[in-house]
């Protein structure tokens, strides 16, 4: 009787599970292994792949090898497949790319040994080093993208070494990203608080109107709030009319493209979801326990330390956990209000997975998004008191 | 009875399900461009034109320039795209990276392009060209160079630009009193991409980036940025409709789009005819009654009555201003576009 239960328990779960693997782990996983996926080279060079595999990595390769190499990448232009191995190596270091095109464009016209007359075309093929690089590619997995993520590459013998400080902007990033999100959070939940507690005391009628009040703008599209943001804060929109026909300011203020704006945007898209958590758990408290804390004599901003906020904080943990981990990942509001420098990481991944076409970066970048908003959780959940129970009131 | 209702419905789903990708091969012929007012007036002439002709249905969409798009649609397989119009240096990597058909000249004719147009993977469509402008309406007398752009202290106000390397880098080395003929001698040196840079710090945080072709007369328009580097067919056309934005043609940078095939299109056959059809004397001449347009199909290039009729022809002020090299951004371009958004991110 009782794995019979089970069994139709499991049953009943089956088809969450099976959402759950379809549209989150399996995704999850194939982002994960494009992250260190290296297939470029061996799959469209893979006799250069085989031959270099064998290679000592301190003289020179043989004729063989740089014959072998322009050979296939050769055939692999006139097969329109040179693009990925290109793209692949020049992603290595920036140069690998122009060197390999000259080498190819100038091969029409070798005869005899392929490795002398590349060596004379550029002395960079006399360079191990070179070859270090091109063997470094040839998978079948990579750390490039999980480094070049951090700012960091393999230089000279495997070590690995900071970027130049021209490339070196992904941790900057992740900082910026952060501190947007914490700011966003910690302002929605100053701000949430009141409204919720407001909404949980008044009569039947207005609460129902207030709520209203914040789901309307909740079920509004991103995008539209977006923009009216946009309107509304542009130069020679109404804030800014009217503040020049106050005679507060002389000139417009510059509202628009800045963190100030960024800010606004994003606190009133992501305020309901700090709200609704709230409200639904000071709901539940009940009004007997602050009676009984003054019927003992308890002051009332005693009550409220002692008594409400403890109650109540499962309520801002749900919250503010909710708005943190929907601000991390957050990309059109500040692609659409914010400066260039006011951008997030999943701007960058959306960059690198549409416009430079590198989703091995573009994949590398979201596991580590995903893995430090994972760790801040997790660091939440130890030491901030009601995280655990996640606005659940056990 | 619930039940056998349940079973037919989810098995004639199935087969649905089933017969879609197959279905999907019969799509309407699909051309993709840059939108604007040229695409209104192609679609008009060119993709309707095709359609009549011949009886099929062609659909048109719009996008930014995002070749990766492409580059998904071909690794997943899932073509959506048939024709695109696409800017020179990104339709020769993308013809090198195997995104976009070899066109098949049988089908298309050659001899009808001017010299360049007729490419491996692309066949000329219309020149085009970005150039600074401003509304006269509110500032009467605005940058009338590059380096004048620069000047924050006699012009103040923000400034829009393209967001990406291309012709940025360009304006900047101009700006930065580099001659015209010069611009990529130097930008080919990696101290001219630092002095590029350099001169981009100055003015960055004038800078508002723009990333779809209306945008920037939508920010000047609105007087949201005093000043900005755009579409001069669309500047122009902005000034037929009253606006005030003359055209400083020294500023000009221009190149040609072309017009190709995506990869394992499954109405191949018909977009080489669509293209060969878009590229002739015909239905361009019937265009160029009502666009600025500046084609790549030499009969019309060359013809004194669209030269007088469109004064704004690119073409008509190439000795003005630059043509944008194909070769320096084929092999630069990668680089560059990476190392120009870690700068704009900083």
């Amino acid at each position: 009787m009782m794995t019979r239960r089970n069994l139709l328990a499991a049953a009943l779960i089956a088809p969450l599970l099976l959402l759950v693997l379809v549209s989150f782990i399996v995704p999850l996983g194939a982002t994960l292994y494009r992250a260190v996926e290296d297939a470029e080279v061996p799959s469209i060079l893979p006799q250069t792949t085989a031959l270099l595999k064998q290679w000592d990595g301190k003289d020179l390769p043989s004729e063989q090898v740089y014959h072998t190499l322009i050979h296939e990448l050769r055939e692999a232009q006139e097969q329109q497949k040179a693009g990925p191995v290109l793209n692949r190596l020049n992603f290595e270091e920036t140069g690998l790319r122009s060197l390999l095109l000259q080498g190819l464009r100038a091969s029409q016209q070798f005869n005899g040994s392929t490795k002398q007359h590349l060596i004379a075309l550029n002395p960079r093929w006399a360079d191990p080093h070179v070859w270090d690089l091109i063997k470094r590619s040839t998978g079948p997995w990579t750390p490039l993208y999980f480094l070049r993520s951090v700012d960091l590459k393999l230089g000279p013998g495997g070590v690995v070494v900071p970027t130049a400080d021209e490339e070196a902007v992904f941790i900057k990033l992740f900082i910026r990203t952060f501190e947007i999100s914490v700011v966003v959070t910690l302002i929605c939940a100053v701000l949430a608080y009141p409204i919720a507690y407001t909404l949980s005391i008044l009569p039947q009628v207005w609460t129902n109107i207030g709520i209203m009040l914040v789901l309307i703008p909740f079920w509004t599209s991103i995008l539209v709030r977006t923009t009216a943001w946009f309107i509304i804060l542009q130069r020679e929109g109404p804030i800014n009319a009217l503040l020049v026909s106050l005679k507060l300011v002389d000139q417009p203020v510059t509202m628009i493209f800045t963190r100030f704006a960024v800010y606004l945007a994003m606190v009133h898209v992501l305020l309901p979801f700090a709200i609704l958590p709230l409200y639904s758990v000071m709901r539940g408290i009940k009004p007997d326990y602050m009676r009984a804390a003054a019927s003992l004599g308890a002051p009332g901003w005693r009550r409220f330390l002692r008594i409400y906020l403890p109650l109540s904080m499962p309520g801002v943990a749900a919250g503010a956990l909710m708005v943190f981990m929907l601000s991390v990942g957050f990309y059109i509001t500040p692609a659409l209000v914010g400066g260039s420098g006011d951008q997030m990481i999943s701007y960058f991944i959306a960059f690198f997975t549409n416009t430079s076409v590198n989703w091995g970066i573009a994949a590398a970048l979201a596991a580590l998004l995903m893995g430090m908003t994972g760790i801040l959780v997790a660091i939440a959940w130890l030491l901030v008191p009601g995280f655990r129970s996640g606005g659940v009131r056990v | 009875m619930m039940k056998s209702k349940f079973l037919v419905s989810t098995v004639t789903y199935l087969i649905l399900a089933c017969a879609l990708p197959s279905l999907a091969s019969a799509r309407d012929l699909m051309v993709v461009g840059f939108g604007g007012g040229f695409q209104d007036n192609a679609r008009k002439h060119l993709f309707q034109g095709y359609a009549t002709e011949k009886g099929v249905k062609v659909t048109d969409d719009v996008y930014n320039g995002e070749i990766a798009k492409l580059y998904s649609m071909v690794k997943s397989g899932d073509i959506t795209f048939d024709v695109i119009m696409v800017e020179a240096p990104e339709m020769v990597r993308a013809c090198e990276d195997g995104v976009l058909e070899k066109l098949d000249w049988s089908l298309i004719n050659k001899d009808k392009f001017i010299p360049g147009g007729a490419s491996t993977c692309g066949a000329g469509a219309v020149g085009w060209g970005v150039s600074l402008f401003y509304d006269q309406a509110r500032t009467p007398q605005g940058p009338a160079n590059y380096a004048d752009l620069w000047n924050v202290q006699k012009f103040p106000g923000k400034r829009s630009l393209r967001s990406g390397a291309k012709m940025t880098m360009e304006i900047a080395l101009m700006a930065d009193g580099v001659p015209m003929a010069d611009v990529y001698k130097v930008l080919a040196t990696p101290d001219g991409q630092k002095r590029a840079f350099a001169k981009l710090d100055e003015l960055k945080p004038h800078i508002v980036w723009w990333k779809s072709g209306a945008q920037p007369l939508q920010l000047v328009g609105s007087g949201e940025v005093a000043y900005a580097v755009g579409y001069v067919g669309r500047t122009i056309k902005a000034t037929e409709g009253g606006a005030k934005y003359p055209i400083q043609w020294n500023t000009l940078l221009f190149s040609f789009d072309y017009w190709s095939v995506v990869r394992n299109s499954p109405n191949k056959a018909e977009a080489m005819k669509l293209v060969n059809y878009m590229t002739d004397e015909k239905p361009l001449m019937n265009l160029a009654q009502d666009w600025a347009v500046s084609p790549a199909t030499a009969s019309v290039a060359n013809n004194p009555e669209v030269i007088k009729k469109n004064p704004g022809m690119v073409a008509s002020h190439s000795k003005e201003g630059l043509f944008i090299s194909t070769d320096f951004w084929v092999e630069n371009g990668a680089d560059l576009e990476a190392k120009f958004n870690a700068w704009v991110a900083k």
